[in-house]
């Protein structure tokens, strides 16, 4: 049966040629573990398409519904932790790919000519890549993604002469909001999707065109040694999706995608840190001072991507092995130690917290609060009633005056207010309105 | 008549890259300003209410919040905003926007060193914003005050941030 529809397509259009053209394509030197890398990012990637179409089924772009949204993804959708799981993994996965397969090609010196276009194209997709995280981040609208996106946006508004405009086109406006939430999404989720398709094709067709540059050693690419794509190294491939697959999902079940408290705008306690793949640009921020601070932010950035860039044209030595090529393989070293080494001291940059003083007025308001049973109404962190409206944060709403007339006469100051009026003493209201005051 | 046919072969070819250059320039232009124009909308700014001034103690900076309505996109809001406020010997109130000048995470003070500190990359600034260490680029950011019936008026505003300039963004 499978046989007679094959003979079928066939006839009309080739497919056993079209078939042979692809799986027997020769890698030169035989198949290796060293070539999985290409595929396994092919693979994340459709992995990320997949679970990112189903994640947008719940999720809703704007700042009034995100986070409520990504909370019932992450607790009540059914599988939605581990969809959202598999998204969050798969992004660092992609990371760890991507700095491999980069070192692999840097290694094997398969930049050189006549590969230059793949190279370029790869440093299009690395870009891509760090496009997709950075926008993805912001998404959930939790606090790391609020002032991750804060400092993001303002590291792009500091680029000389046009990082001004840069800024409000990135943001949408002055200041993170809707228009920014809603133009990230768009990117994240149409513009970025596009372009990686399209680059990464073009990424494949030229190493297609181009041809693949096999071991580093010519003479081990004799054609004795030459294996097909399918099933040699499509085999080897597989299997390693398969082991990356096992890992990205038990990481994805043990240990969920955190999400943090909703964004706010007005909190001075928080501690803004990125994800861990951005720690070596989070450090470097932290080096330069006063007006070397575009250094940072602009310079070394710039450097590192042209650099990236112009490789393959300032390198011209057509030497690929790496024990011939002792200054090329320096640098790379150098620059891998230089990242992790940032990355490590980034991952310990120490929190800066005010110490909790509380005054003694404070404690006895706190008191006063618990003996008079206002908890029976009011809830403060999650515990209390409902009756009465919260007072988490009611000291960064209301002012003082406004509190203790209230106290007095909640009528008068809400009216239709169905709370009794606090029968305590001048001082023990003035408490009270210290512990209120000191809910923020 | 093969010259002919090089004229028309020319001629079709500039044919097809102008059509389709034609074509790209017309969505281009509202495509273009579509995406990016409403990003420069000029938001007017006025004067919100803070809070009362009594609270405020000399030289103890003080974090404040209160609304401001703003209008972002299709939706007009009261947005929670935050300062910081501080009473100086002479009963004036100076309010330092929320945003560390550098890269704007939310800075902190600190009572006993008496700086304020952010959590981000570092920076330190004393009572009167100056910056003192840390990669901000320059001092905190001071918003327009004035004191009305003993309440706070702030006018507040988004500054431009990472740059030397104090700058309205």
């Amino acid at each position: 049966m499978f046989t007679k529809i094959i003979d079928w397509l066939d006839e009309r259009i080739e497919i056993r040629r079209l078939w042979s053209g692809i799986a027997d394509r020769p890698i030169p030197g035989g198949s290796s573990w060293f070539y999985v890398l290409g595929s396994a990012l092919a693979f994340i990637f459709i992995l990320q398409m997949v679970t990112g179409i189903f994640l947008s089924f719940y999720y809703a772009p704007t700042p009034d519904h995100a986070y409520a949204s990504v909370k019932y993804i992450q607790n009540e959708a059914p599988f939605g932790s581990f969809v959202r799981g598999m998204h969050n993994w798969g992004a660092s996965f992609m990371m760890v790919i991507v700095a491999l397969h980069l070192l692999r090609v840097f290694v094997f010196g398969s930049y050189k000519k006549p590969r230059e276009l793949v190279w370029l194209l790869g440093v299009g997709l690395i870009l891509l890549v760090g496009g997709f995280a950075f926008t993805g981040y912001l998404l959930p609208w939790d606090q790391k993604a609020y002032w991750a996106t804060v400092v993001g946006t303002n590291v792009a508004g500091t680029v000389p002469v046009i990082g001004g405009l840069l800024l409000k086109i990135v943001r949408g406006g002055a200041e993170l909001g809707n228009l920014t939430l809603s133009r990230f999404f768009a990117v994240h989720t149409y513009i970025l999707p596009w372009t990686l398709a399209l680059l990464a094709g073009l990424h494949i067709f030229m190493l297609e065109l181009a041809g693949p540059g096999g071991k580093w050693d010519p003479s081990k690419n004799s054609p004795d040694k030459t294996e097909p794509l399918f099933p040699n190294q499509i085999y080897k491939d597989s299997l390693f999706l398969l082991l990356m697959f096992l890992a990205l999902a038990s990481l994805a079940v043990l240990f969920p995608a955190p999400l943090e408290p909703q964004a706010d705008p007005t909190d001075s306690t928080y501690n803004p840190r990125p994800e861990w793949y951005f720690y070596f640009v989070f450090q470097l921020l932290r080096i330069f001072e006063g007006k070397y601070e575009v250094v940072g932010t602009f310079v070394i950035p710039t450097i590192g991507i042209t650099a990236f860039v112009l490789l393959p044209f300032l390198d011209r030595n057509p030497e690929r092995a790496p024990q011939k090529r002792k200054i090329m393989m320096t640098i790379g070293g150098l620059a891998v130690f230089t990242i992790s080494v940032l990355t490590l001291i980034g991952a310990q940059a120490p929190n800066v917290n005010v110490p909790a003083v509380t005054s003694p007025s404070v404690i006895a308001g706190r008191v006063l609060y618990d003996t008079n049973g206002c908890a029976a109404c009011h809830s403060i962190h999650g515990k209390g009633g409902a009756i009465g409206p919260e007072l988490t944060h009611v000291g960064g709403k209301k002012d003082r005056d406004w509190l203790l007339k209230h106290f007095k006469d909640p009528k008068a100051m809400s009216p239709g207010s169905i709370m009794p009026k606090v029968t305590l003493h001048d001082k023990q209201l003035n408490e009270l309105t210290d512990y209120m005051m000191s809910l923020k | 008549m093969a010259d002919q046919n090089v004229t028309r072969r020319n001629f079709m070819i500039r044919a097809i890259i102008g059509i389709f250059v034609f074509i790209g320039a017309v969505l281009a232009i509202p495509l273009g300003g579509f995406g990016i124009l409403p990003a420069f909308k000029k938001k007017a700014t006025g004067w919100s209410d803070a809070g009362t001034v009594n609270d405020l103690m000399v030289n103890e900076p003080q974090e404040r919040r209160f609304f401001q309505l703003v209008k972002s996109g299709w939706q007009e809001e009261k947005q929670e905003r935050s300062v910081w406020l501080v009473k100086r010997l002479d009963k004036s109130v100076v309010a330092y926007s929320p945003n560390c000048p550098h890269l704007g995470c939310g800075y902190r003070w600190f009572t006993a060193e008496k700086r304020f500190k952010c959590p981000c990359h570092a920076s330190v600034f004393d009572i009167e914003g100056k910056l003192l260490s840390g990669p901000a680029p320059r001092s905190l950011d001071t918003l327009e005050t004035k004191v009305e019936d003993n309440r706070v008026m702030i006018k507040y505003e988004v500054f431009q941030l990472g740059t030397t300039q104090k700058q309205t963004a």
